[in-house]
């Protein structure tokens, strides 16, 4: 199957350099190719499993846990308060 | 012998007696490491200042005279994906080289509520997506049995320290085989948990849905301690069970009298090599000849599973790899022109290729109008999948197969051919689809002298049965190579 | 050639919960930047959520006031893609399975009613906010609003009118507001709404093309982006074109919008079931009792009020619009006191103003139904006059007193004794024997003078309609 690898990767927002395309792109046909063996499977549905139910968390709000600077401190640009990113225009 | 190689059991008893301190155990580890980890590339971050402290901490309770965990004083590595606070979490790449988590995960919170050592931060294919360790960003890990062959992956640092007594015990991940494959390739042993019984807060995720953190050791005893430490109900995980645990040592008697154990024919197919069925058929022979019983059965679905595995998987991943934008946190490009611009190239820079291609599968089989004939089909083969373990599970206690199909492969011999890679995980992917818990004990060396893997796969929740099997194995074959000797 | 309109809505609104949806933070807005965070809402790795029951409980609310069917067993899914403000660079939303679905709202455009299908009402977390600052090259990350929840209402194609728009949204925020689960405050950008239009010619029985807006910001701005659009396709159509399927951008100040992208470039927002999350399941007996608990909702008000309570249909209206005004309405009416056309009228007039005035609510004085009641009620029974009555209303609310004692105090009580008020039209008809004069030459305006001089000399607390009586039939004997 072929796939359309500048498409997937402008999704991915991963960038691929022009030389590198046919790489990937064998190697992503390949995989396809792998996992395209998976048999068609009948008779089941995917619902979700009343019986795999999860506890709802109490609405009950903690303030004060962590510090703006100790959130913050792994962001790569920071500036009053806030991470910085380039300029974005809707 | 020295106390580095010792089991966590053997060092436990030595502290209560007194006979050793936290501190002399610790030393010990340490010496270790300096003295083999150049050789062996375990670990990405060493944490030897906190580790004495937390080791003096433990001495002085122990003077004290204060009531301590069994395992408390024990030396413990932890694979890198695993979010300690105040401690570089890097996921084995660069885009997290140089993110320190403000949180401990779950898991490291409860190493650290019994008492546990934590020595540093084990090395493992980037974001826990390879089989080898060779992804990794910053190191490659060699295999303690041979030191020009990998550890397996993706927790090889773990399965390497573990073997070469870098670290007494060890925390893995496990998302389709990263624990028991690494473990099976190293000579150690690696229990990959019922999915939800050890919390994920606090792993970085991979595939959520497969994801499980777990112990590795060198003994089924240390093994079964220190899940017994992690396993647990925990609210920060919406996906973590609710139920009461036994105690996981208590039933360990080395009995296999009339252990059913199942034995499907499709594990034993021509991918997998023949040096590796002989030795799984050798230590099948040796519990039969102890009073288990072997039954063959058939687990026809076993043949898709890999396909299922990696579309599941890559497309979780692809969500779940999506923060990693280089805004919050992580590494972030150098020169852009846009924020579009900035996403791609961070993105580009920060992955690895193995990253990059399995987010472009994920991405891909999520895509508009491929979401039925991939994503869709795969969740529905899981089901079926897991209808047929618990079909099997009616008539046996265990499923035994071998881990991986072969035993550690030469650095570099696969990095060029990713289906080759993937092929390894062939034999553990089925227990994380369905869910199930499976260990991987040593079962003998094939002619080149490596290990071989012995995988033991139960039912869900089923840890404690699994722990007895292996246990009785370990014991039929008079306990399990030691720490490694390097040479 | 007519064109008819066509219109769908997609309203956000937050919910006034304690805690975000999937983490303990607290759900406050208007504090400093990057405050109300914590690893979960930012995204960091390794963390997870852990859904606030109470929204769910929120969403089922709506649900049931819209006439839903509720989803007892439902899930969450994923919805991916990369910007700023989202810091998982995916958002948990619910795809195929909503919480509530299938359900309908009446609404009233100009006096005639309408039902306008619900389609769904899903739960999702907010995104943060992007900062701007013409000054500065790059733009600001502001994470406190990101997991804020929300709940998404989408209505079916059904409106046909700008009017009709503004009247479901505003019969959506009355809801909200009803049920106490939304703080609906536009201005902080607590209810958002996406807007579909198409246009097609009258008579026509097929949809046209549809284009959605965003960037919506007010039911005003709503109907100014609906007739906008509209009238785009219509220029488009009659210039012979043809309706792309795009998303257009709303921009309220300059009255237009701008195209935000085609559909070529729509999302592929790649949605799949949320592995970090289990199932969602309410028992029969959950989705019962939150029916039970809801509050009567305005519809069914505004009908009382008309028919059971004899009110004008406009008053209802004004007084259902306010929860405050209905709710101090009500509870006046449950103690029997005054009649409900007088209350409306004071609750309409001075209440109304003292809250604009004021911009305070009126739960929150020292006005209680009460005092209210029991005002209304003495000049009912002529006690004391309107004038009186609005100095008491005053005395009420500046001096936190019961109306009795300001009537006693301010020695108000009106004087409606015959014969007290005969003795002071005797005084008055003696000591102006000139207008007495007049009157009776024809001149009837003198009436009024005595009436007035009555009033003075009773310090204004002779009811003035027997004090009237009294002095016409005095000047007749």
């Amino acid at each position: 199957m072929k796939i359309d690898i500048r498409h997937i990767a402008k999704l991915s927002k991963i960038r691929i350099e022009d030389q590198e395309i046919p790489k990937f792109e064998k190697d992503m046909e390949r995989i396809i190719g792998m996992v395209e063996q998976l048999p068609d499977i009948s008779g089941m549905d995917l619902s979700p499993n009343p019986a795999d139910a999860m506890q709802l968390r109490e609405d009950v709000a903690v303030s004060d846990k962590y510090t703006r600077n100790e959130l913050l401190a792994n962001a790569p640009q920071v500036q009053a308060g806030c991470i910085v990113v380039p300029k974005t225009v809707e | 012998m020295e106390l580095y190689q010792k089991s966590a059991v053997e060092l436990s008893a030595m502290l209560r007696r007194k006979d050793c301190s936290a501190r002399e155990i610790l030393s010990s580890v340490y010496a270790r490491i300096d003295g083999a980890e150049d050789r062996v590339g375990a670990y990405v971050t060493l944490t030897r200042e906190k580790a004495f402290e937390q080791a003096d901490a433990v001495d002085a309770k122990i003077a004290a005279g204060e009531q301590l965990h069994p395992l408390a004083g024990i030396p413990v590595g932890v694979k890198d994906n695993i979010c300690t606070k105040g401690v570089a979490t890097t996921c084995s790449s660069r885009m997290l080289e140089n993110f320190v988590p403000p949180y401990n995960a779950t898991v490291v919170e409860r190493l650290m509520q019994a008492g546990m050592v934590m020595t540093g931060k084990l090395n493992m294919d980037e974001f826990a997506m390879g089989s080898s360790c060779e992804t990794s960003y910053f190191k490659k890990t060699h295999n303690p049995r041979d030191l020009s062959r990998v550890p397996g992956g993706s927790s090889g640092g773990s399965a390497a320290a573990v073997a070469s007594g870098e670290a007494v015990v060890a925390l893995g991940s496990d998302t389709g085989g990263s624990i028991r494959q690494p473990a099976a390739y190293c000579g150690v042993v690696g229990l990959k948990p019922t999915y939800g019984t050890v919390s994920r807060y606090g792993l970085v995720a991979f595939a959520s849905s497969l994801d499980q953190i777990g112990p590795m050791a060198r003994t089924v005893t240390d093994t079964a301690m220190l899940y017994g430490v992690l396993c647990g109900h925990d609210r920060m995980d919406a996906t973590s069970v609710l139920r009461e645990y036994p105690s996981f040592t208590s039933g360990l008697d080395g009995n296999v009298a009339g252990l059913r154990i199942g034995v499907p024919r499709e594990y034993f197919s021509a991918g997998v090599d023949a040096s590796v069925k002989e030795k799984v058929q050798e230590a099948l022979s040796l519990l039969e000849r102890n009073g288990a019983v072997i039954r063959e059965i058939s687990l026809p679905n076993t043949d898709g599973a890999l396909a299922a595995y990696y579309i599941l998987a890559c497309a979780e991943a692809s969500s779940n790899l999506a923060r990693f934008d280089g805004v919050k946190y992580g590494y972030r490009a150098k020169d852009y022109t846009s924020l579009n611009d900035m996403y791609e190239k961070t993105r580009s820079e920060g992955f690895g290729d193995e990253v990059k291609r399995r987010i472009l599968l994920g991405t891909f089989v999520l895509s508009s109008g491929y979401y039925d004939a991939y994503y869709k089909k795969a969740k529905l083969f899981q089901k079926k999948l897991s209808a047929e373990f618990e079909e099997a599970f009616a008539d046996c206690d265990v499923i035994a197969t071998p881990t991986a199909p072969n035993t550690a492969f030469r650095i570099g011999e696969n990095v060029d051919d990713p289906l080759k890679m993937y092929a390894s995980d062939v034999c553990t992917v089925t227990v994380n689809i369905a869910s199930l818990p499976a260990i991987s004990v040593p079962c003998g060396v094939d002619a080149a002298g490596l290990p071989v893997g012995l995988q033991l796969i139960g039912s869900r929740y089923s840890e404690q049965t699994l722990l007895r099997a292996a246990f009785g194995y370990e014991t039929l074959v008079g306990g399990f190579d030691g720490v490694a000797a390097l040479s | 050639m007519k064109y008819e309109t066509i219109v769908g809505l997609e309203v956000h609104a937050e919910l006034s919960t304690d805690s975000k949806i999937y983490c303990d933070c607290k759900n406050a807005f208007g504090m400093e930047v990057n405050t109300q965070v914590c690893p979960i809402c930012m995204g960091m790795p390794g963390t997870l959520p852990t859904l606030n029951k109470k929204v769910v409980e929120y969403a089922v609310k709506m649900g049931h006031a819209l006439g839903c069917t509720i989803n007892t067993v439902s899930k969450q899914d994923r919805k991916n893609y990369f910007y700023p403000d989202l810091p998982k660079a995916y958002q948990i939303s619910q795809s195929d399975i909503p919480l509530c679905e299938n359900g309908s709202l009446t609404i009233l455009v100009d006096g005639v009613e309408k039902t306008i299908g619900v389609t769904r009402i899903h739960i999702e977390e907010d995104a943060g906010k992007l900062l701007h600052d013409d000054s500065f090259a790059g733009s600001l990350v502001d994470l406190n609003r990101c997991g804020v929840p929300l709940i998404e209402i989408v209505s079916e194609p059904d409106m046909r009118s700008s009017a009709d728009a503004k009247a479901y949204l505003e019969t959506i925020r009355e809801i909200l507001m009803y049920l106490g689960i939304s703080d609906c405050k536009m201005q902080e950008g607590s209810i958002r709404c996406d807007i579909n239009v198409s246009v097609r010619k009258e008579g026509d029985t097929q949809f046209g093309t549809r284009v959605e807006m965003k960037n919506v910001n007010s039911f005003s701005g709503a109907v100014r982006a609906i007739e906008y659009e509209a009238q785009r396709q219509i220029e488009v159509l009659e210039a012979g074109g043809t309706i792309s399927q795009e998303t257009r951008r709303w921009d309220d100040a300059q009255g237009k919008n701008f195209l935000l992208r085609s559909k070529e470039d729509a999302h592929d927002y790649r949605y799949f079931p949320e592995p970090d999350l289990r199932t969602i399941v309410i028992s029969p007996e959950e989705v019962a009792r939150l029916k039970d608990e809801l509050p009567e909702l305005p519809n069914k008000k505004l009908a009382r009020y008309v028919t059971e309570l004899g009110l004008s249909q406009k008053d209802a209206a004004l007084i259902v619009e306010n929860l405050d005004k209905s709710m101090l309405f009500d509870e006046t009416v449950a103690l029997g006191l005054c009649q409900p056309k007088n209350l409306s009228n004071w609750i309409l007039g001075d209440i109304s103003k003292y809250m604009n005035e004021t911009s305070r609510s009126i739960l929150d004085t020292p006005l209680t139904p009460k005092r209210l009641g029991s005002l209304i009620q003495s000049i009912e029974q002529g006690k004391i006059s309107n004038a009186s009555g609005k100095i008491v209303f005053d005395a009420i609310l500046h001096e936190d007193k019961d109306p009795e004692t300001v009537i006693q105090e301010k020695r108000m009580a009106q004087v409606s004794d015959a014969d007290a008020l005969t003795q002071i039209a005797q005084q008055v008809l003696q000591a102006n024997e000139k207008s007495v004069t007049d009157y009776k030459n024809g001149k009837t305006n003198a009436l009024g003078f005595l009436v007035g001089q009555c009033m003075k000399l009773s310090k204004g607390q002779a009811n003035p309609a027997m004090m009237k009586e009294i002095i016409t039939a005095l000047l007749q004997q």
